[in-house]
Formats: C-alpha cells, structure tokens, sequence
C-alpha cells in the first residue's frame, strides 16, 4: 500500500496517534504529527511512498510537535521529537514540513552507520550512478534537481548510501530541497515539476522541496554503481565548465563530505578508495542549469 | 660508531598506515592518528620509501633511493611534514 | 520492575539467549530502549559474543550493525587518546591513573566490550595538578569551560579541572584530583586510591585503580553523578565489573572492608541493592547483609527506591515526560547534594538553568 490509497482522514488519524510509518529507501519512518503543515507535505511528497504495517518494524520514531513551553501559545513553534528526545532547538510551526525533512536526513546521517554516507546527490542514468558531493550553496540540489526532471533517477538528494558488501549506492529517494533562487530556476526549468510552497525566514533563506519522481520511489530497492564523481560550483555568470580531477582529490572531496568517515576508519578508506578507482571524476562550475544538464547528458551517452 | 650525524628518519609501522596511488598522487590513511592525508608525488613515494624500509633512513638515503639526490631539500620538507601529521618520527625518539 | 515487568532491553542485559526469542515488534521496542540508554553497542557486542547474529531479523541487525561499527570506532579513538595523553604527561614522570571507560578498555575487562565513550577520565595527586594541567596546556589542550563562574566552581569546588578540549582532535579530557569534590558529603581519600593502584602490564607508565576500587569508583560515580542520563548503562558497567571480580577469591570481603575505608558504603550500597534488582548480578547474600547497614534510613528508602528504578527502567524513555522528568529532575539534585553545601547548589542551579534558557530563547 502506497500513501496515495489511503484515504485522507485515516491517515491524519494515524498521524495523530501512533504514527504513520512510511518506507524511504532501506528506512522505515513511524512520523507522529497533529500539524497541517505535515500533513499537506506528506499528500504531496510522499503519496507514492509505500506505508508499512504498525506490526512491522520501524527504523525511527520520530515526532514533529508543538514544544513544552509558553511558546506553543505565543508564536506558534514545532520542534522535532526523536524517540522523546529533542535534538534540535525550535523552528516557527509554518516551517514543520521543512524540519520534518532535515530531521528525517539527521535520523539517517547520524544512525545509519552500517553505510558509508557521503553528504552527495546523486542520480543515475542507464545503471550508473553520478555523484555530487559538496557543500550547501554549491549548487549540487539544483543539479540534482535539474537532471531529475530529465529523466536521470534520484537516488537521493543529500545524503549518499554506499554499501560496504558491493560498493554500491543504495538510493534514499526523498523530496529535493531547494533555496532562494534555486527554486525560480527549477520552476522555470521544468513547468511540470511539483514544488511545495516555499517557506520564509528559514536559517537557509527561503526553501521548497521538489518531489521525488514517481519511477525514482518505485525503483528504490534498486542499487546502483558509482560512475562519476563530479564536485559541482554555481557561480553566477560562469561558463559551463567541466574539468577533469585527479582522483586523488576527489577521493579528498568524498572523505571531507562524509559524514561518518571517522566511524569506519580503514574500511571506509578502502571502500572510498575502490569508488574512486572505479569512477571519472570532475570538478564543474555552472550557472546555466540546462547547459548544465546538457553536459551530463553527453557524459553519460559516452559512457 | 655512526657515520654522519644527519637525522635518522622511521614511519609508523606499515600496519598502521593505509594507502593507495593514482597517476602519482597518493592518499594515506594512518591508524595512529587516525587522519588522512593527500600526499604528492614525492612525499608519497618519500613514505613508501620508509614503509618499506627495514631500519631508519637519513634523507641523503631517501634521496639515493629515490635516483634523485637533487631534491634532498625537499625530502627534507616532505620529512618534517611528515613529522608534524604523526607520520614518521626521528630515530632518537 | 519486576521480572515480569521488564522490558526486552533489561531481559537482554540479563540474559542475552533470549535475543533470538524476540518477534520483531520486541527488537523494535528493544532497539528504541537500547539506543536511549546507549547500550545499543553494548547488544550488539552479545550477538557476536554468543554467535546470534543470524537469528536477528535484517532490520533490527542493521542498527545493530551501525552501533557496533560506532563502537569500535570510539574503542580506536580511546585507544589514540591515551597514547597521546601519556606522551605529554611522561615527561612528568608522576602516577597517571586512567579511570572508567578508559581504563575498563586498556585492561581489557568485559565491561569495555561494546561501550560507548566520551570523554577520558584520568586521576592525578592533588599536588601536581598545575603540572599535569600545563603539560596537557602544552601539548594542545585547552580549557572550555570560559566563563569565571565555571572556572572557578570547578577549580574551587570540584574534584576536577573544567574540562578539557584538545584543539585538533576535538577529544575531551577530565583530569580528577579526587572522585568525589572537596566539598562532598562523602569523603573518600584519594591518596589511597592513588598508593593502591596497578600498573598495566605492556603499558608502564599508565596505572588503573586497584580492582576493588575500580568498582568503587564506578557505584560512587553512578549514585553520586549529576548525570543521570547515563544510568543505566554505567549500572551495566558496574555489573560487569562485579562479575568479573566476582571469580576472583577475596574480592567480596575486600570490597565492604574497603568501601568503609573510603566513606563510600552508601553508594556501594545503593550500587548492590539495584544492580541485583535491576540486572540480577550474583552477589553473596552475606555481601548483601553486610552493606545493609550502610543504607539509608527507612523512611527515606522507598524514595530512593523509586527514584532510581524510575530512572534506570529504559522503559520509561517512551512515556509522557511528566514523571520521568520529575524523577530525573530529583536525581539531579540528590547527585548535587551530595557534592555541594546547600547555599552553592542554590546558586549553582540557578546560574546553570539561567545560561541554558539564554541559549534558546
């Protein structure tokens, strides 16, 4: 069952109560909220999500509520509840779909240790896998975003699962994030992508989340091999550039991005290291997405 | 009785030190600190030099190994790198 | 609790064979109460132990999988921290007494298999204090506890330097002059531990607390501690700990004998009472009989009592706030009491709760 058949009032009644436990890649989330907020994002991010049974496993347990304090009343706060714990300070109650989506990232990036996490996107064409690591505001989101309406597969937006066994990613399809300028550009850039409304005044400026394509959520079980590792950077103005690294330094990229590089040690070397050995790698700058993403296109029908 | 008095030069043992080369740039991970490091051409091929020795080396020594005694001075700068990442240590010590 | 009561974690602690009994809503509950107490690792490592693994359903083995990847990373860090904690204290040439987790780890005890760490604990005489701490200055570490209040309730006050953060590796250490502060109730004296203890073999110039001691310390820190979050796990601790002492021949008798010595009968006390309760350690009853009378008075003991098995049943994480927030509220204070004269815990606890809400608001 998908979080589409379910009809509407039972799954805000569930929401309310013990949580609706919703499939993204290799995680099950149980997601508690009485927020509107919540509710509107998940009919429209997660309506092709398969729902997992309450008698099932869950990976997390997480809550999206109002906080125990006079601000419940004031100006209306939500914070994010993680098996009863809080791990982040309060936002304003409008950006609850937004917190919903850092958390459910913070739940993966801080618990999943039994992956390699890289803080890349990626997407995937004909079985081979393109990562973007790098930092916020490098542009990778809009990247991503961008080939993911040109038929590439979201693996993931954010956070980059490889598997110790075989190497591989394990896509974590979820909605994309976009900032600021970043989401006029996409909206332009694809009529038919379905973007959230935007939310204001967050610690990131103005965010919207673009939804994951339906094919790129019906295929999550599917792992792909890492194929080019690309360090991307906007900058406003540039020609499109795509610039051979060394592996060496893309190794670098990937170890700086990872989030839990120290926690593996040795292993996590060797295994950065075979991804490194197996990929192309380049470093691009950008600031016309559909050059952009034409240049990709070409890579890929290369390869 | 010792023949010069330049310093003598050991890395930690190969046990602790992860590396791989591509296209002369290497990557190393050490155990001991537990950071990684990027390493050129010379510092690199500067550590397998050491990893592979079986006692202290003088840079002069690393030098002749490498056919290249021209570059001492920078063998020299690549072993007090090395020094200051927890990498490699003076036989003294 | 009772036996029945109990949840899967506290049945694991007990005995891990029932691990492969657990249907999937269980290892689910199990994996949430592990993960509060941060005992996830902790289960983890009795999968391995007793070759389980397979009988683990996929989904609760990844997590299982993740901790204790988690683990043995931090057991290398630890590992790390010690070598470079000895080279700048060497040049000294004083007794360095590394405590708790530390310790468990460089002694290779059962009670290091599957621990998490955070910071290290070392234990140095009194006098050499200021060396200790310009050496460790030295060689990177600094203090980050800046504000003058914390310094000086630290510094005058407790038992320890503020703690120290080294600048590059991120790593924490607390440097105790004693295991209690100066200004506790309870007043055990650290000469002694500092004469009894051991060297480690293989590594010369580090030491650990004398067996019995090693034990002390850890109900001490359990029942005297103003971190309660960590409870249930430093009872695993302290469980493990006792079984391992418990095959050596003496170590019960030493260790009343000894607690008197140090004023620390109370918490040993307490330290039995719910480690036999809660994880069903093997205590001789004329152990048990023997301690009784160091326990508190009557009317204060069901208090206790539900103060504490309030606090150390994880299954307590995931209900509504109120109590557990009231009992760990309570525990806070009672830790505090029993380190401080009341005047200072009032001014201490408001200064602390004020800096918190400057924090948020």
């Amino acid at each position: 069952m998908i979080v589409r058949d379910c009809a509407p009032e039972a799954l805000r009644q569930r929401l309310a109560d013990g949580g609706v436990r919703i499939r993204t890649g290799p995680v099950v989330n149980s997601i508690r909220s009485r927020s509107q907020k919540v509710m509107d994002g998940l009919a429209l991010h997660y309506a092709e999500y398969p729902v997992e049974d309450e008698a099932g496993f869950a990976d997390f347990h997480i809550a999206v509520a109002p906080p125990r304090s006079p601000r419940r009343w004031l100006r209306p706060q939500i914070v994010f509840q993680f098996d009863g714990a809080v791990p982040f300070f309060p936002l304003p109650a409008d950006q609850a779909f937004a917190m919903l989506e850092w958390g459910l990232n913070w739940c993966v990036s801080f618990h999943c240790h039994q992956y390699l996490i890289v803080h890349a996107a990626g997407v995937e064409k004909a079985g081979r896998a393109l990562l973007l690591p790098g930092a916020p505001g490098s542009g990778k989101s809009t990247l991503c975003a961008g080939l993911a309406s040109r038929g590439w597969r979201l693996l993931s937006d954010e956070l980059t699962l490889l598997d110790f066994a075989v190497g591989r990613v394990v896509p974590l399809p979820r909605p994309v994030s976009l900032k600021n300028a970043s989401i006029e550009v996409i909206r332009s850039f694809d009529r038919d992508a379905t973007l959230s409304p935007p939310v204001h005044d967050t610690a990131k400026g103005s965010v919207a989340h673009m939804r994951a394509p339906r094919e790129s959520v019906r295929r999550a079980s599917e792992q792909a091999r890492p194929r080019w590792i690309v360090v991307p950077k906007y900058a406003a103005g540039v020609q499109t550039r795509l610039e051979p690294l060394s592996k060496a330094r893309a190794f670098m990229h990937l170890a700086d991005h990872a989030f839990n590089y120290d926690v593996h040690g040795r292993r996590g070397f060797e295994l950065l290291a075979d991804v490194v050995t197996g990929c192309e790698c380049f470093e691009f700058e950008y600031s016309a997405l559909d050059e952009a993403v034409a240049v990709f296109e070409a890579l890929a029908a290369k390869a | 009785m010792q023949h010069s008095s330049a310093p003598r030069w050991r890395s930690v043992p190969p046990h602790a030190v992860a590396w791989r080369e591509w296209g002369g740039e290497f990557v190393v991970r050490n155990e001991r600190t537990g950071s990684s490091h990027l390493l050129g051409p010379l510092a690199g091929r500067v550590l397998c030099i050491l990893l592979a020795a079986s006692g202290p080396l003088e840079a002069a020594e690393i030098a002749a190994k490498l056919d290249d005694s021209g570059q001492i001075g920078m063998i020299a700068e690549a072993l007090a790198e090395f020094h200051r990442l927890g990498l490699a240590e003076l036989e003294s010590q | 609790m009772t036996a029945e009561r109990a949840g899967p974690l506290l049945r694991a602690l007990r005995r891990p064979a029932v691990l492969p009994k657990l249907d999937l809503k269980q290892w689910e509950t199990l994996i949430r109460e592990a993960r509060r107490s941060n005992l996830l690792s902790r289960v983890a490592f009795d999968v391995d132990a007793l070759r389980l693994s397979a009988q683990v359903p996929q989904q609760p083995r990844a997590h299982l999988e993740a901790a204790r990847v988690q683990a043995l990373a931090q057991a290398a860090a630890v590992r790390r921290e010690i070598a470079f904690i000895d080279q700048a204290l060497r040049p000294l040439g004083v007794p360095v007494v590394l405590l708790k987790g530390a310790a468990y780890l460089i002694s290779g005890l059962s009670a290091a298999r599957g621990r998490l760490f955070s910071d290290v604990d070392i234990l140095v005489a009194r006098a050499v204090l200021a060396d200790v701490e310009s050496a460790l200055m030295r060689n990177g570490w600094a203090s980050f506890k800046t504000t003058p209040y914390d310094q000086r309730y630290y510094r005058k006050w407790m038992h320890e330097l503020p703690p120290l953060r080294h600048h590059t590796r991120q790593t924490v250490l607390d440097v105790h002059h004693a295991i209690l502060p100066t200004t506790a109730r309870l007043k055990p004296d650290s000469a002694k531990l500092l004469a009894a203890s051991r060297s480690i073999p293989g590594e010369p110039r580090l030491r650990v607390l004398a067996p019995v001691d090693m034990v002390l310390h850890s109900a001490t820190h359990l029942f005297c501690n103003e971190d309660v979050g960590n409870s249930l796990r430093d009872l695993v601790d302290l469980d493990g700990l006792l079984r391992e002492f418990a095959a050596r021949d003496g170590s019960f008798a030493q260790l009343t004998a000894r607690a008197h010595e140090l004023d620390l009968a109370r918490p040993l006390y307490y330290a039995l009472r719910y480690a036999v309760r809660i994880l069903g350690t093997p205590v001789p009853a004329a152990v048990l009989r023997n301690v009784e009378r160091a326990g508190p008075p009557s009317w204060l003991s069901g208090l206790m009592d539900a103060l504490f098995m309030h606090t150390l049943d994880p299954a307590h994480e995931q209900e509504s706030h109120g109590l557990a927030t009231l009992a760990r509220g309570s525990l806070y204070v009672r830790a505090h009491w029993l380190r401080m004269p009341p005047l200072l815990l009032a001014r201490h606890l408001i200064t602390k709760g004020l800096r918190r809400e400057q924090a948020v608001g």
